[in-house]
């Protein structure tokens, strides 16, 4: 899957950071390494940037609130949305820009970004989750995981929000 | 060879510079570069090296030992332009250069003073920033006078250094400081052997009579010895000399005994190399087919083809004959397919007999210009169908053998 993201730090715009309060998730791997923001679905606040429409904005990431009717977690099968299973949801496709993804430990590289799609709860808040896919042999290997994120690069996109 | 100073251009950690050419996030961190499985490193960079990272270490240990190190995917496609990049800006200050391999070039130096209108040693060094300037990849230059000994400086420069070596005495004084496995072609046999006799270092072997060395280490060692005494024995090539075969195979993407999978790694590997042998406008007259399993051992097999042929029927029916003879004790690893006896095709003579199936050429040609304008695989046979993973992974279909021109694989 895809515990994590963090975006090369001069792909968010200035006012973005400020607006969203995110140099604290400015972090450098080394003194000497460019820095990066990271967003991780384990933070207190769990948040994710998206491109909605033709904005970049910042968007909470899935739902941890167990009394909301959307489901608790950050990620959601493609198979899922294409089955209609989420068409009560009225889910509409964004592009998550990212430069890396964590799993199990694991950083590697995104080229592009990650498929996800929003969706709004009862009070209208906007809410991100990650699309997902079954994992291909290298990303299994890579992360040890069955489920990957739909990678903006794949060639093969479904179809799925009407 | 006529020029007295051989180059030698080493681009550092090149896969992972050239990575960092299109994804700035990856600059100055600890990155390698994962194979087509995803498993092990197949490059990396200075920072990943310090932390203990080898090449070919597996990923679960690389993580251990580097855990903010970045992975990324392979890309030999972005691999290639850049070095075809490299290689024209040093055919516009060499005339002659020999494309070694992706990251690696021969040239002669002899030239460089009078384009950078400086003394050699300075002129090296401007050659190193034009190429960091233009395409910010960082190489390693030496310049001495045999491809031997050039690439001793470029070696023991790295990273991004310069090394030039070009008068007897400062030679002498440097070979002594190197190990003899330092040598390109020195590989752990021959240090052994070298070593029983006490030959530790370069000098060593320098100092070492002729004779003996060849009776030691054949003709191959032969070269070494004159190359280390500063004659040019190996010249710059810069035309690569006709392939003697041609093959394609390896990893199999996950071991498997799935006769249907293997199936389709042999059309997939036959296909690719019926591409080869178009380009080199060659017929085959023998496959060579080797399996390698996952618990050890391989097994391999000859087959002298009815006719000399670049037909994808022809070599895939020759092939499938050996996929049926081999035995399947547990799950293959790596396949290869090997064409040898190769012939131009002008010079043999086209079959007395007739086509025995009329529409195979103009199904193969017609295959060929699709698959040139749409891009490989576009059209494909259907026994791929047995390698829906393969053919997902758009990586897959463009590996470093495919660059072609290139003197070492």
């Amino acid at each position: 899957m895809c515990a994590g993201i963090a975006l090369y730090w001069r792909d968010l715009p200035q006012n973005l950071l400020e607006h969203y309060r995110l140099q604290t998730r400015i972090v450098r791997r080394t003194p000497e390494a460019e820095p990066e923001v990271r967003f991780m679905y384990r933070d207190t606040r769990p948040l994710l940037p998206a491109w909605f429409g033709n904005q970049l904005g910042v968007y909470t990431w899935g739902n941890q609130n167990p009394k909301s009717r959307l489901p608790k977690t950050g990620w959601v099968r493609w198979e899922v949305i294409e089955a209609g299973l989420w068409s009560r949801l009225h889910p509409e496709e964004v592009q998550i820009p990212a430069s890396l993804g964590l799993e199990r430990g694991v950083w590697y590289q995104i080229r592009e970004g990650v498929r996800g799609v929003l969706v709004y709860d009862e009070q209208r808040a906007p809410h991100i989750y990650m699309l997902t896919q079954p994992a291909d042999h290298y990303y299994r290997v890579m992360t040890r995981h069955s489920r990957m994120p739909m990678l903006l690069e794949a060639v093969s996109q479904p179809e799925f929000v009407k | 060879m006529s020029c007295k100073h051989v180059g030698h251009l080493d681009a550092d950690c090149f896969y992972v510079s050239c990575e960092r050419v299109r994804f700035p996030i990856l600059r100055r961190q600890a990155v390698g570069v994962l194979g087509n499985q995803g498993a092990c490193v197949i490059a990396k960079s200075y920072e990943l090296k310090a932390k203990g990272v080898k090449t070919r270490m597996p990923i679960w240990d690389d993580v251990k030992l580097c855990p903010e190190g970045i992975f990324a995917k392979r890309d030999f496609h972005w691999y290639e332009v850049i070095s075809r990049r490299l290689l024209a800006i040093l055919q516009q200050v060499s005339p002659q250069v020999e494309y070694y391999s992706i990251d690696e070039m021969f040239f002669e130096s002899d030239s460089l003073p009078d384009v950078f209108k400086m003394p050699l040693p300075q002129a090296v060094k401007a050659l190193q920033q034009r190429v960091l300037d233009e395409l910010n990849i960082p190489v390693s230059i030496g310049v001495s006078r045999s491809k031997t000994l050039a690439k001793l400086c470029s070696d023991t420069a790295k990273p991004f250094g310069t090394r030039v070596l070009c008068d007897d005495e400062s030679i002498q004084a440097f070979l002594p400081t190197q190990p003899v496995e330092e040598l390109s072609g020195v590989a752990e046999r021959s240090r052994r052997k070298l070593a029983a006799h006490g030959i530790i270092t370069c000098a060593d072997f320098a100092q070492a009579p002729r004779p003996w060395i060849r009776k030691l280490l054949t003709v191959k060692g032969e070269t070494l010895w004159w190359e280390l005494h500063g004659e040019a024995v190996q010249p710059i090539l810069a035309q690569r000399p006709a392939h003697k075969c041609l093959g394609r195979g390896g990893s199999l993407g996950g071991a498997t005994a799935d006769r249907l999978r293997l199936q389709g790694w042999l059309t997939r590997n036959v296909e690719r190399l019926v591409e080869e042998l178009d380009f080199h406008q060659v017929l085959v007259q023998r496959l060579a087919f080797g399996l390698e399993y996952q618990q050890g051992g391989s097994w391999s097999m000859r087959a002298r083809l009815p006719e000399d042929s670049a037909s994808f029927d022809v070599l895939i029916f020759a092939g499938q004959e050996l996929l049926d003879q081999a035995p399947l004790p547990g799950p293959v690893s790596h396949m290869f397919i090997l064409a040898d006896r190769l012939a131009p095709r002008r010079a043999v003579q086209n079959s007395f007999l007739a086509d025995p199936v009329p529409l195979q050429k103009p199904i193969a040609n017609l295959k060929r210009e699709v698959n040139q304008r749409l891009g490989r695989f576009a059209i494909r046979s259907g026994q791929t169908l047995h390698l829906p993973d393969i053919y997902a992974d758009h990586t897959q279909d463009y590996d470093i053998c495919d660059i072609r021109g290139k003197i070492c694989f």
